[in-house]
């Protein structure tokens, strides 16, 4: 039996001086050990809901709830140490810190915990096909070795959750099937992963779980998985939406 | 232009907090500096104003009391002077004011005025009567003697009392706080009866043509001894000596703070340019919009310019008169010592040069970073970042590491050595107020040393002076009949002439174990009997001699052969450092009638000094001065140890605006870079922990690098007026810092960087990660 991992109720988001929300009432759940994408055409609110999940926004109205933890409820300091412990972010333009070599990025997280985690940097650069160029700065590398660093980081310690907001954004088409080859190889050996994504057929080509929303509400939930929907109807219920 | 302007100050508008930093630190620098500038200009105004007003004497010659009233008249021939006064029969007086003693020398005149040496009368009246006496204004001042008050003679037998009905400015004479002594005047007729046992002589005032110089003064000195009787001349005075002790403390003033306002405009050139630098490269973007919409190079540089002048012309406004207002309380001193009203000086040229000097310096720094932004390409700038990129900073995340400092302590360290330039400027503000915070602590300490050395502090504990009524004999063996009494130093003046120097030189004949003293023997070694002397460096070669030299000198006339031991460290002669030392046995046997006039005694310990002073005053109450020892004036060094202090603390506030202002363009700059960490879980704590390590670590670095830095200009400096004084400085007068001063001045300085990393620091830590990755 799966284990609720993330749960948002009734979540609305009104930025500093917008008329409309950037979300509007969502509600869902997100299980331990699933792949979900969200999917959602520019402006649409799914960044905005990973950015809740990862603490690093908080919700106008509702709750958010990730592994039991309010997040409402936490400070600055303990939705530091909640991301530090339990997720994972891999961002659209990788963010690695330019004065930082490629190893010095992956430590990073581990150091801010007070960890070493070496032989796990080095295991994931390993795994992750840029061991050769642990000693580069951001500078020196390829926009897809970037993002194999941004993912080494991301996982480094061992996140609960992998939050990964377009991270094919940035990359062209044989880096990001690479990258997203690496994120459904993760997915496969259990670890839960939310992607947002506005590529449809991305989305439904590695997730078995997704999630459309526009305008800031949620107008499909799919199990691709299951028999009931097939990925070709998730495609057709997000355009028939997009196009209203 | 009109687009430069609307530009400009839109940045400005944009801009506050910077604007704010140039604001600050230029007004702080333009404030010192103008100071500076009012104080060099007027060192000599007031002073040559009096001089010239007052027909001030180029030399004052006393002349032995034997000498013939009409050789004294042909004198000024023999000087070739164009005008003279005198000659005025004076002696030496002491009288009492209350509890207290003074020693003057009371000179014969009927009126104030003359061809010569003219005296300003700035309150009462010029005394008429046998009964009055009129003394120096800055002397009835430091004494709180008033017009109108008794004064009772202490140094004849009728004890007469005279009443204080004017005081008077001399323009010869020395300032009253800075020491030497004052001249006081009575009727020429009421001087006999002032006059004791050997205490008489003449007194002679010559101006010459122009203002002579030193050499042309001794020159005319030594033509004049010739012509009168060997010990004519005892004592002679100068117009540029008397000059030069009135502006003693300007002198010693003036000369640090030039430094220091070098050291201020230094600073604020360091972080102005810091500053355009980091506004640059935060505007690439910005810049290749500018030159896409048509700023050719050379406005762009003006945008940039004007941004930094505009704040910096708005602090000069407010600094420089500040500056001049600042000054006067000083220039006012002065002023007030030489009996002139106070009238505030503001000079609109000096106030122009000091303009000019501030903005031309802040505007050459933000010239050079700002010609880079006008030769930058549009389409370059346009898509660069503007965070640092690459290995600098990575040798020193690397040392961290191996430390095992925390993480965000590394990335701190890495962000102050991730813009080289960034890093030497903010070091060199912290640099320049560290230096400058142990010039002033190291100045003010060595002052202190050299006032407690010079009053023998340590060494005697009570200063016992007679009147010439009660003779020597008396005074010693009242003061050795007390059982506390553990050593007596008698000190007799006198005045000894030695070849090759003009005037005669002021001469302390000791009595007692003197070396107890505990003067430092620089060189040699103290004298040990008769006919040994011992004299500051500067008299042992103005006198063309060495250590174990003999040379014939005359006491009264009277020759005396003396042979030089030994070289020792003191002020007590003055600018120039004339000075001899000499056992008193030396004098009495050319000189019978000097005997000593000054008493160091030093108790045995644990004795009760307040109770001996009081006991032995009461045994002589008119004829004996009894003071606990070191209890004199020292006005004069908290006027300047406040002075510089002041300003040490006005260029450490520059250095903590550099080190607040690097700060905030690393804190700007890596916006992003802050950000990402924060989604990476970096806590506020860590982030204000990263900025302030940052901050930290160059503090420390500027800090090691300014103590010792610091501490060889302060010796530089002390040396300069230790040569005033006329001997290089012995090593304890150096030894002002403690080693654990040491360490803590940079530590200091750490905890001041620290604190001004705090707002940056909570700045970085509340950034907002979602609204800066997504502006991104």
């Amino acid at each position: 039996m799966n284990t609720e991992l993330v749960r948002l109720t009734d979540v609305t988001k009104v930025y500093q001086g917008g008329i409309t929300g950037a979300l509007n009432g969502v509600s869902v759940t997100v299980e331990e050990g699933e792949f979900t994408a969200i999917m959602g055409p520019s402006g649409s609110g799914k960044s905005t809901m990973l950015n809740l999940v990862a603490g690093l926004d908080r919700p106008t109205s509702g709750s958010v709830f990730v592994r039991g933890t309010d997040l409402a409820k936490e400070g600055e300091a303990g939705l530091a140490t909640f991301r530090r412990d339990h997720i994972g972010f891999v961002f659209q333009f990788f963010n690695l810190l330019p004065n930082l070599t490629a190893l010095e990025n992956v430590l990073l997280p581990a150091q801010l915990k007070g960890n070493t985690a070496k032989v796990r940097a080095g295991e994931l650069l390993d795994r992750l096909g840029i061991a050769e160029v642990a000693d580069r700065y951001p500078a020196r590398l390829s926009g897809g070795q970037q993002q194999r660093v941004a993912m080494a980081r991301a996982l480094v310690n061992k996140p609960t959750l992998l939050l990964a907001d377009e991270p094919t954004g940035a990359l062209d088409t044989q880096s990001g099937e690479h990258v997203m080859d690496l994120v459904a190889q993760l997915h496969r050996e259990g670890q839960t992963v939310l992607l947002v994504t506005h590529d449809a057929k991305l989305a439904t080509r590695h997730a078995e779980r997704v999630i459309s929303v526009i305008d800031g509400r949620i107008v499909d939930d799919a199990r691709l998985e299951s028999p009931e929907r097939a990925p070709s109807e998730v495609i057709r219920v997000r355009g028939e939406e997009a196009a209203r | 232009m009109t687009a430069l302007l609307v530009k400009a100050m839109a940045d400005l508008r944009r801009r506050k907090l910077q604007a704010a930093v140039i604001f600050i630190t230029t007004l702080l620098a333009a404030g010192t500096g103008t100071m500076t500038l009012s104080l060099l200009a007027q060192t000599r105004d007031p002073w040559q104003a009096a001089f010239d007003a007052q027909r001030g004497a180029h030399l004052r010659v006393n002349f032995d009391s034997r000498t013939a009233v009409a050789a004294l008249a042909g004198t000024a021939s023999h000087l070739g002077a164009t005008a003279f006064s005198g000659p005025y029969s004076a002696t030496a007086v002491q009288f009492q004011s209350g509890a207290n003693k003074y020693n003057v020398t009371a000179i014969g005149r009927d009126n104030p005025g003359g061809d010569v040496s003219q005296l300003r009368i700035t309150g009462g009246r010029w005394p008429k009567g046998s009964g009055e006496i009129a003394l120096t204004r800055s002397f009835a001042d430091l004494n709180h003697i008033s017009i109108g008050e008794r004064l009772k003679v202490l140094s004849v037998p009728d004890q007469p009392v005279l009443t204080l009905t004017g005081e008077v400015v001399d323009i010869n004479a020395l300032r009253a706080d800075v020491g030497g002594v004052q001249n006081a005047w009575v009727p020429s007729s009421a001087v006999a009866a002032l006059t004791g046992r050997g205490t008489s002589l003449y007194l002679m005032d010559y101006r010459f043509a122009g203002n002579p110089t030193s050499a042309q003064l001794q020159a005319h000195l030594h033509a004049l001894r010739g012509a009168l009787p060997p010990g004519g001349v005892t004592s002679t005075v100068d117009y540029i000596f008397a000059r030069t002790v009135f502006h003693i403390s300007t002198l010693i003033l003036t000369g640090v703070l030039v430094a220091f306002s070098v050291f201020a405009l230094l600073a604020t050139a360091a972080i102005v340019a810091n500053l355009v630098t980091g506004i640059v490269i935060s505007g690439y973007r910005e810049i290749g919009i500018m030159k896409a919409v048509g700023f050719t190079p050379l406005q762009v540089v003006g945008v940039f310019v004007l941004q930094v002048a505009i704040p910096a012309a708005a602090a000069c406004v407010v600094g420089i008169p500040a500056g001049t207002v600042l000054s006067q309380p000083l220039l006012a001193s002065n002023s007030q010592a030489l009996g002139l009203a106070y009238e505030p000086s503001f000079s609109p040229t000096l106030d122009l040069l000091a303009l000019a000097g501030a903005l031309g310096i802040v505007i050459i720094a933000a010239l050079i970073p700002a010609f880079r932004a006008g030769l930058l390409k549009p389409a370059v700038v346009i898509a660069n970042a503007t965070a640092p990129r690459g290995q600098s900073g990575r040798w020193l995340r690397r040392l961290a590491d191996r430390a095992r400092l925390p993480r965000p302590a590394v990335l701190g360290l890495g962000e102050a050595a991730a813009r080289p330039a960034r890093g030497v400027l903010t070091l060199l503000a912290i640099f320049l107020g560290v230096a400058t915070v142990v010039v002033a602590l190291g100045e003010t300490r060595s002052f202190n040393e050299i006032y407690t050395y010079e009053a023998h502090s340590g060494s005697v504990d009570v200063v016992v002076m007679r009147s010439p009524a009660l003779s020597d004999a008396d005074t010693a063996r009242l003061i050795s009949s007390q059982p506390e009494t553990a050593r007596v130093v008698a000190e007799t003046n006198a005045n000894i002439s030695v070849p090759g120097i003009a005037d005669p030189v002021a001469t302390l004949g000791f009595r007692g174990d003197s070396a107890a003293l505990g003067y430092y023997v620089v060189g040699g070694r103290w004298f040990n009997g008769p006919g040994e002397v011992v004299a500051p460096r500067s008299l042992v070669q103005d006198a063309h001699l060495k250590i174990g030299d003999s040379f014939k000198g005359a006491v009264q006339g009277t020759p005396v052969t003396l042979r030089v031991v030994g070289e020792v460290y003191d002020f007590t002669g003055g600018p120039g450092g004339h000075l001899l030392m000499i056992d008193s046995s030396t004098i009495a046997a050319a000189a019978p009638d000097l005997a000593p006039s000054t008493y160091r005694v030093t108790l045995k310990p644990r004795s009760n000094v307040n109770a001996y002073v009081r006991r032995l005053a009461a045994a002589q109450p008119d004829l004996l001065d009894v003071q606990a020892n070191g209890t004199g004036n020292t006005s004069f060094l908290t006027v300047i140890g406040g002075v510089l202090f002041a300003i040490a603390a006005i260029i450490a506030l520059i250095a903590a605006a550099g080190v607040f202002n690097t700060l905030l363009l690393n804190t700007r700059e890596r916006l992003r870079d802050t950000a990402t960490l924060k989604a990476l879980g970096m806590s506020p704590r860590q982030v204000v922990g990263m900025v302030a390590s940052s901050a930290g670590f160059l503090a420390l670095m500027g800090g090691i690098v300014a103590v010792p830095a610091g501490v060889v200009l302060y010796r530089l400096l002390f040396d300069q007026l230790s040569l005033l004084g006329g001997s290089p400085t012995p090593a304890p007068f150096y030894d002002v810092f403690a080693p654990w001063e040491l360490v803590a001045i940079p530590l200091g300085g750490v905890m001041v960087a620290v604190a001004a990393a705090v707002i940056p620091g909570r700045w970085a830590a509340r950034t907002n990660v979602v609204e800066v990755l997504h502006a991104e």
